[in-house]
């Protein structure tokens, strides 16, 4: 402990050897540290566009091309949201993702852990060849393989309906390999001391392991999330005909390239396909980050 | 019986049982397209119709004849030199800035961050109306400062760096999230050595800090060349590969081949050919940086 | 007992051949002869873009109650598969599963790429028929309809590019209405009076995405200077003569020099640009009317050079697909009446359809009641009258576009001069179609 550090916690929760705590400069509470002049700034570039489509979205058709721009509407024109919500039927959208984003993680959570599982405890035939299998098909970007997947997809009968968004995503092997990686940190005495006591492997998993694993499952989740929520190619190809079907992204295009909408109702939609994000975001900041870090420091 | 039931609960039994659903699904949905794929480019095929015509080589000669895609490869390339050094010089600049203690230093962060979530639709709605040439807020503070009016998105020559600058502000917050965690990682006893030593901000900087975020940038610069090389949405959605085919990029050129052009004429295969060139690059480069990169970045213990 | 028996049994089975020859492959539709009427299915795309029905819709509803309660032999289903964009597509791939309807709503641009699939009924014969009065239908529309020599649609609608404009922006800008033999002269004046930049105000909206939409902006100002798309024999590209700069070069002479023309790129502003006042004028069809709710607009005939104010139509088609004989027959019975002058006449005064045939187009009062129904449509209407050719029907069509497109916007941006640009696609077009089919 030095006398410009001090150690700090930044991680209430944390992974097994990890002690959550950084040393980190000692706070100073100058209320005029220099460096506000350049992150101030910068705040407001990352922000302004989420702002200013916020401003857009409370404006009448009119107001949004005014010249000069208006900076602020006089009267707020909260009815854009309902507006918007009807004409660009995202009730039935959010359902669509909705179903698809919910059952992609579920599927994923339960996918990812028996063959994390299985990859990071269980000795069987073949284990290291499969494991390095499925990696190498990360290696491979989606768009080289998007065309015979989408034959694959369309032979299976899927297209235009939501099992298209759902079945080829049902387990991620970036998930595989990150709870893999994670279980085998885990300390594997517990698991021991079960099995000597006669307990199979699968309630070793679900008694013992899953409960340990509370942070990386919550980390896969939010991502796989984030993922599934925001994709946009995928369902662009797969649902091509039935508007029952389609995701919020994939409305959220169709609706701006209709002839008849205006820019507020358009931005007031865009604000409402956000905020679920934006919350999930909000309330599970840290598995983002964590989910993210993780990502760079497996190097 | 006991021998049935000792092998049904061996070890390699329930491993395979745990691991079966999933490596299906990959094997399915991962392994075999990857397969199919390239028999496909060997093909005149339509996505609509299960006709299929041996046609060899055929497809490969047409990407060397094609000038749409030349000119499609071109911009790719085009945008991946801006978008690379852009996002990683300006995210370590910016998680730098970020790795204090000051106040309001979490909202700071949270700002940078925030934009990660965003869909690329989201985004591109957001630009399109930011960025409009004419209505948009940003000439509109660029002419203030005496600058502009710029076209953006509706001039040939502008429309790249526009995307460039639009998924830069997507992208900076993974980026950041990434050099704060590994500038985190540095322990404090190596900066503060050197600054005892008597070496300036600037001096510790690059010879204690920089070489420790070696895997980072490493990651950091492969993660970035990779997406950069796969850019879709943001074409397809705000520029449509125009004005002028100057925003076409390889992905989205094999998209509008396969999926537009191609139903009434036999364009999947060649498309196919492309989309496995494309990914022969993309490896090809990835194990480049790799080595390069292993042989300049220093790991620590 | 037994002589008796065979006999029976040998009559029996004379009337049951009768009864099923000449049905070659129609699967699941009833044949008619001896058990309930001829089944045949109609597909459509009407309805709004998330599938909800509309007055065209309804109209088409009513048209088929009233046929299949007045011909009981034989019953039409009428189905919304998909948005007419994706009607294509979808009749291609339910052609592979053997699923295509009988009949089938098309775009008249599809008519070359449907020519190759099997089963599509040539219709040549059949308009030879006195009672199709074939003559009567717009010669624009039955232009469109001809593929190689074969007649292989029937025009299903008809529209056109007219005018459209901002009376109060008009009258404020101190300008008379257009009148309906102003020139081209006379829309680039008014044009540039209507544009404020102070305001970003422009005096004409104009789709520049270099797609189908751009071109056919471009057609008629090219016909009427005289020029042509292609050569008579179809092989040489023929926009790049005189006429095609002519064109052009107006289009780009507002957008470059005199800074009047809203260039929207991605496609999708201009009914915006229009509803908010910052458009003095459009250029478009009778389908954007209803989009036009906060302002006061007036339609006027394209403007004209040297006194040609002939426009573009983009007419859709019925087409037929074959499932037998006796199938194929009772659907070209659907089609004579569904087309017949007096149906017709119900479709256009219940949904502002523009008749697609010239004796319901000439029926005095008809464009009146029309415009007093709808309000815009009855200069569409009259305008009808300007439709004098058609674009090429060609399966390299969509390629020519793709070359004209991006021409006509690289003039716009003032990236090319018009004869470059236009000198630049036709050596494209020439390449393409050079190729062997």
């Amino acid at each position: 402990m030095s006398a410009t550090a001090e150690l700090v916690r930044v991680d209430p929760v944390t992974l097994p050897g990890e002690t959550g705590m950084v040393e980190r400069p000692r706070r100073r509470w100058l209320p005029f540290s220099p460096w506000h002049f350049v992150l101030l700034p910068l705040a407001v570039v990352m922000l302004a566009p989420l702002v200013w489509m916020l401003v857009a979205s409370l404006e009448t058709l009119d107001q949004t091309r005014h010249f000069p721009p208006i900076l602020w509407p006089g009267t707020l024109r909260f009815g854009n949201y309902p507006n918007a919500f009807r004409a660009a039927h995202m009730g039935r959208l959010f359902w669509n993702t909705f179903v698809v984003t919910s059952t992609v993680v579920l599927s994923n959570l339960v996918l990812c852990s028996l063959a994390g599982y299985a990859f990071a405890r269980i000795r069987f035939l073949g284990r290291t060849a499969v494991y390095y299998l499925l990696l190498a098909t990360l290696m491979v970007p989606l768009q080289v393989v998007l065309i015979p997947t989408f034959l694959i997809v369309k032979s299976l009968g899927l297209i235009d309906h939501l099992g298209a968004l759902i079945v080829p995503n049902l387990a991620n092997v970036f998930g595989i390999f990150m709870l893999t990686q994670f279980f085998r940190t885990l300390p594997v005495e517990l698991e021991e001391a079960a099995r000597i006591d006669g307990a199979s492997r699968l309630s070793i998993l679900l008694k013992i392991v899953l409960p340990l694993s509370a942070p990386a499952l919550a980390t896969l989740a939010v991502i796989q999330f984030m993922w599934t929520w925001n994709d946009f190619l995928w369902p662009l190809v797969t649902i091509i005909n039935n508007e029952g079907a389609q995701t919020v992204q994939l409305g959220l295009a169709a609706f701006q390239g209709a002839h008849q909408t205006d820019t507020s109702l358009l931005m007031a939609a865009n604000v409402m396909s956000l905020l679920p994000m934006l919350v999930l975001f909000l309330l599970a900041q840290r598995y983002f980050v964590r989910g993210i870090a993780t990502q760079g420091l497996k190097g | 019986m006991e021998r049935v039931r000792r092998a049904l609960t061996s070890d390699h039994a329930v491993g395979w049982a745990f691991v079966a659903p999933s490596v299906l699904l990959v094997v399915v949905f991962g392994l075999y397209p990857i397969v199919s794929g390239l028999m496909l480019s060997f093909q005149k095929a339509s996505l609509l119709s299960p006709v299929r015509e041996f046609a060899g080589l055929e497809n490969y000669r047409a990407i060397l004849g094609d000038d749409r895609l030349k000119q499609a490869a071109i911009n790719t390339v085009y945008y991946t030199i801006l978008f690379v050094p852009i996002s990683i010089v300006g995210s370590l600049a910016i998680a730098v800035a970020l790795n204090r203690g000051i106040a309001f230093i979490r909202a700071y962060r949270l700002a940078v961050f925030i934009p990660v979530v965003t869909s690329t639709i989201a985004t591109g709605i957001m630009f399109l109306w930011l960025l409009d040439s004419h209505y948009g807020l940003a000439n509109f503070v660029l002419g203030k400062a005496g600058l502009g009016p710029f076209g953006f998105f509706e001039d040939p020559r502008q429309a790249m760096p526009s995307l460039v600058g639009m998924t830069v502000w997507g992208w900076l917050g993974f980026d950041t999230i990434i050099y704060l965690a590994a500038l985190q990682g540095i322990p404090q006893e190596l900066t503060e050595a050197s600054a005892v030593d008597g070496a300036s901000q600037w001096g510790t900087f690059r010879s204690v800090t920089w070489p420790m975020l070696g895997p980072a940038t490493l990651l950091l610069v492969v993660w970035s060349t990779l997406s950069a090389l796969q850019l879709f949405d943001e074409v397809f959605f705000v520029t449509k590969g125009g004005p002028l085919g100057r925003t076409s990029v390889v992905v989205f050129y094999v998209y509008r081949l396969a999926f537009e052009q191609g139903l009434a004429i036999p364009l999947a295969g060649f498309a196919a050919a492309i989309a496995y060139i494309l990914f022969l690059v993309i490896l090809m480069l990835t194990l480049i940086q790799f080595w390069l990169g292993n042989r300049v970045v220093h790991y620590s213990s | 007992m037994r002589r008796t028996w065979f006999i029976t049994a040998f009559v029996f089975a004379l009337v049951a051949a009768a009864c099923t020859g000449g049905d070659d492959g129609g699967g699941d539709g009833a044949n008619g002869a001896g058990g309930g009427p001829v089944e045949l299915i109609l597909w459509h795309g009407f309805g709004t873009v998330q599938g909800e029905p509309d007055a065209e819709w309804q109209s088409l509803l009513d048209r088929v109650d009233e046929f299949n309660a007045s011909h009981p032999d034989i019953h039409v289903t009428s189905i919304r598969c998909c948005t007419n964009d994706k009607a294509l597509e979808k009749v291609t791939v339910a052609l592979q599963g053997d699923e295509a309807p009988d009949i089938t709503y098309q775009y008249g641009s599809s008519l070359a790429q449907l020519a190759a699939a099997p089963g599509l009924v040539d219709l040549t014969e059949w308009t030879q028929r006195p009672e199709v009065a074939w003559a009567d239908f717009i010669p624009g529309a039955t232009a469109a309809a001809v593929y190689e020599g074969k007649v292989l649609g029937v025009p299903a609608l008809i529209d056109n590019l007219a005018v459209v404009y901002n009376v109060d922006m008009f009258e404020a800008a101190g300008l008379e209405p257009p009148s309906p033999d102003w020139t081209w002269d006379d829309f680039r004046a008014a044009a540039a009076a209507l544009t404020d930049p102070a305001t970003q105000t422009f005096g004409l909206a104009f789709p520049a995405d270099a797609s189908e939409d751009t071109v056919w902006h471009f057609d008629p100002m090219l016909w009427q200077a005289g020029g042509a798309i292609l050569s008579e024999d179809g092989t040489q590209a023929a926009f790049d003569s005189e006429a095609g700069v002519r064109a052009l070069e107006t289009l780009r002479a507002m957008a470059v020099d005199d800074g009047s023309m809203y260039l929207d790129l991605q496609n999708a502003k201009i009914t915006d640009l229009f509803n908010s006042g910052n458009a003095g004028m459009i250029i478009t069809g009778p389908w954007d009317l209803s989009g036009l709710t906060d302002v006061t607009y007036g339609v006027q005939v394209l403007p004209g050079f040297d006194g040609d104010h002939q426009t573009i139509a983009g007419p859709d088609m019925w087409c037929v697909f074959d499932h037998g004989d006796v199938r194929r027959e009772a659907a070209l019975e659907f089609l004579t009446w569904y087309t017949a002058a007096e149906q017709i006449r119900t479709d256009t005064l219940a949904t502002g359809h523009l008749p697609v045939r010239t004796s319901v187009l000439e029926e005095p009062g008809l464009t009146d009641e029309l415009e007093a129904s709808f309000p815009g449509v009855g200069v569409f209407a009259e305008n009808v009258a300007n439709v004098q050719q058609a674009r090429p029907v060609t399966a390299t069509y969509p390629q020519i576009s793709v070359a004209m497109g991006e021409a006509i916007v690289a003039a716009l941006l003032g990236e090319k001069t018009s004869q470059q640009a236009l000198d630049d696609a036709a050596a494209e077009v020439n390449d393409i179609l050079a190729l062997p089919a």
